[in-house]
């Protein structure tokens, strides 16, 4: 009776189960939740599915579930390939979401261009392929975007500098790191500045002093890093160790609010695209409160990428409709206007041309007596 | 002067690390693959000590310690001793799943996100000054350590009563067995002293500057060092971890600092070449490799 019992629970669900997924918009993402660069992409994959939760709790989108299918593909590109190919031919999802390591966007998009899939980059750096001309089914959140960042970062810089600028660069052995630190180069000299020293890190690194001891030796009295945060980090702080007490300026990742209350570092400024929870804002308390009751472990401060994916993945199943399906997905997302209320200077709008934004914004953020305080308000830079 | 420092603290931290490859591999000839991921567990469980001893940071530096003894013991008991007369490779895929199976739980207990265990146990780590260059406090402990713990396995594995054991299992575990050598206590005796040592290490330079999961990779950076030096000799591994050390920062500071990922491999191939058995080891247990 009991072995009969069980056989139709399992038949039922056996059928049950494709009726829900049928039932609901199908979102796939694949991430590096685990592995070595995973501090920098696991927070955010954890806000978008706190944020999609939320979605779904509150009715979902035109009356529909979303279907978030979490991968974890450990920043490997096969792993990230396979894991696409199975979100597509499997769970037939109508949006594929990166939120993995540069590596993997290659074999991800040959993935969703051959399927005909949108493919929406919510946390890792922006690709060159979303700028206008954006690639017809590639589309980004995420706040860092390569030669904007330096173009922002520099331009701080020189408002900042009281006399001549002797800048050393210190990147992570990694393509995008290194190519942006190299722009960086040219584009300080373009302004005046003198360009002494660039160190390509490898990660990981046992000890970084050896790295900071030729870039301190090397005489800069600005230090700019745009990389992933350990590499930024830990040459600050080898170069301290140094006694070298000049002015460093870094891309502000998902730690830097953290990383700014424990380092009590004067002369250590960070670059946003987001608004830090410094500023009090009420969506920033949303996000603490959900964070908190999803009881997740990575704290709320490091939720604001995750957090606008998922709304740019709300505003676009709402614009597609139901029934959805890639296509109508995609066109929903070349024209689309996502309110970030605040996590950055404005709107992230995307059009046929632009999957990126039409718009950045940037902030300067230091620790000052005692609190985090903002000297630099958004800087705005139109992106054509 | 900065740069000879550099050198000693790169070449501690490599020791520290390859006197755990050699141990394991002296007295059992397993090659453990999963020394960077006990490292970093050792790391992590000062974490978890930390917020334990809230405010007692030798108890919890202490406690820390102990529990890698501990790990390094039940890995063998529950783990590497079912190994025991497999073939030797059958023992290094174990260790290799091992490593996968620590990633996967310290992600899942600690998450992926960088930690701080100074910060936790409220020390701080200043600078220090030698003549015109400078050291970090625990850049320092770190280096007097990896000395304590190279003299210190000198004098038992020379007069210590189970040292000698572990010599003599080493050498010829079948002759040992019948002289009644418990081959399994000294075995066990080898993963747990290596364990702790690996934690060491991991331990001072998360102190020093950061944990992340990225620890493992490090592990194997210094196993370079200890086939350079000769696989089966702890001389051989601190002689090893100082050519590699000095090549990395010499390198860096002269040449291109892209180079210090690819040297200490550079430094292997060299010496696999010239002297396949390493610096101190013995041609003997290359043939059995």
């Amino acid at each position: 009776m009991l072995k009969r019992t069980l056989l139709g629970a399992i038949a039922v669900c056996t059928v049950a189960v494709p009726a829900i997924a049928q039932d609901a918009y199908v979102v796939g993402l694949t991430g590096a939740l685990t592995g070595p660069p995973s501090s920098t992409y696991a927070p955010a994959v954890d806000a978008l599915r706190i944020y999609i939760d939320r979605v779904n709790a509150g009715g979902g989108v035109n009356g529909k579930k979303i279907q978030l299918i979490l991968e974890d593909d450990g920043a490997q590109p096969s792993k990230a390939a396979a894991n696409t190919k199975k979100l597509i031919t499997q769970d037939n999802a109508v949006l594929v979401i990166n939120a993995s390591l540069s590596s993997t966007y290659a074999p991800m998009i040959a993935e969703t261009k051959a399927a005909g899939v949108p493919l929406l980059f919510a946390s890792g750096v922006c690709p060159q392929s979303v700028y206008p001309p954006a690639d017809p089914l590639q589309f980004c959140t995420t706040g860092y975007a390569s030669h904007f960042d330096s173009q922002a970062t520099l331009d701080f810089v020189k408002a900042t500098a009281k006399g001549p600028v002797k800048i050393g660069f210190a990147a992570m052995a990694i393509p995008l790191s290194r190519g942006e630190m190299d722009y960086a180069q040219d584009l300080s000299k373009t302004m005046g500045m003198t360009p002494v020293d660039e160190q390509v890190i490898p990660p990981p690194t046992a000890d970084y002093t050896p790295f900071a001891t030729k870039l301190k030796d090397t005489g800069p009295n600005w230090v700019y890093s745009w990389a992933p945060w350990v590499t930024q980090v830990r040459t600050l702080e080898a170069l301290r160790k140094l006694d070298w007490q000049d002015d460093y300026i870094a891309w502000g990742h998902l730690e830097a609010e953290s990383e700014l209350a424990r380092l009590k570092d004067g002369k250590f400024f960070v670059v946003n695209a987001n608004a830090l929870f410094q500023e009090g804002l009420p969506i920033q308390k949303e996000i603490e409160d959900a964070a908190k009751k999803a009881g997740s472990k990575y704290p709320a401060q490091t939720m604001t990428e995750g957090w606008i994916g998922g709304m740019a993945i709300e505003a676009a199943l709402k614009g597609a409709g139901w029934p959805a399906d890639a296509a109508k997905v995609r066109a929903a997302m070349e024209n689309l206007k996502i309110d970030t209320k605040g996590l950055r200077g404005g709107p992230i709008e995307w059009n046929k041309d632009n999957h990126f934004r039409t718009r950045l914004y940037y902030r300067v953020y230091k620790w000052d007596g005692g609190k985090i305080a903002r000297v630099q308000d958004w800087k705005t830079y139109d992106v054509k | 002067m900065q740069l000879f420092v550099n050198i000693i603290v790169l070449a501690s931290i490599y020791a520290l690390i390859a006197c755990g490859y050699v141990m394991i591999y002296r007295v059992s000839r397993v090659l453990n693959l999963a020394h960077g991921e006990l490292m970093m567990l050792g790391a992590y469980l000062l974490l978890a000590t930390a917020s334990l001893f809230s405010g007692h940071a030798a108890m919890a530096l202490g406690a820390a310690v102990a529990l890698s003894l501990v790990v390094g013991l039940l890995v063998y008991v529950f783990l590497m001793r079912k190994m025991t007369g497999e073939m030797v490779l059958a023992a290094i895929l174990t260790t290799v799943a091992l490593g996968i199976l620590i990633r996967g739980l310290v992600v899942l207990l600690w998450s992926a996100q960088q930690q701080y265990p100074a910060q936790a146990l409220g020390v701080p780590n200043p600078s220090l000054v030698i003549g015109n260059a400078r050291i970090s406090l625990w850049s320092a402990v770190l280096v007097l350590t990896n000395a304590a713990v190279y003299g210190g396995l000198f004098v038992f594995l020379r007069f210590g009563r189970w040292g000698i054991r572990m010599r003599a299992a080493g050498q010829n575990p079948l002759l040992a067995a019948q002289r009644g050598i418990k081959l399994h206590s000294v075995y066990a005796l080898a993963w747990s002293l290596s364990t702790l040592t690996g934690a060491l290490a991991g331990i001072l330079m998360a102190l020093d500057s950061g944990l992340t999961t990225s620890l493992p990779v490090i592990g194997l950076k210094a196993f370079p060092a200890a086939l350079v030096g000769g696989l089966d000799s702890l001389a051989g591994a601190l002689v090893g971890a100082l050519i590699v050390a000095a090549a990395e920062v010499l390198l860096i500071y002269y040449v291109d600092p892209l180079l210090s990922d690819v040297v200490p491999f550079l430094v292997l191939i060299a010496m696999l070449i010239v002297r396949p058995w390493g610096l101190f080891g013995t041609r003997e247990e290359l043939d059995r490799v």
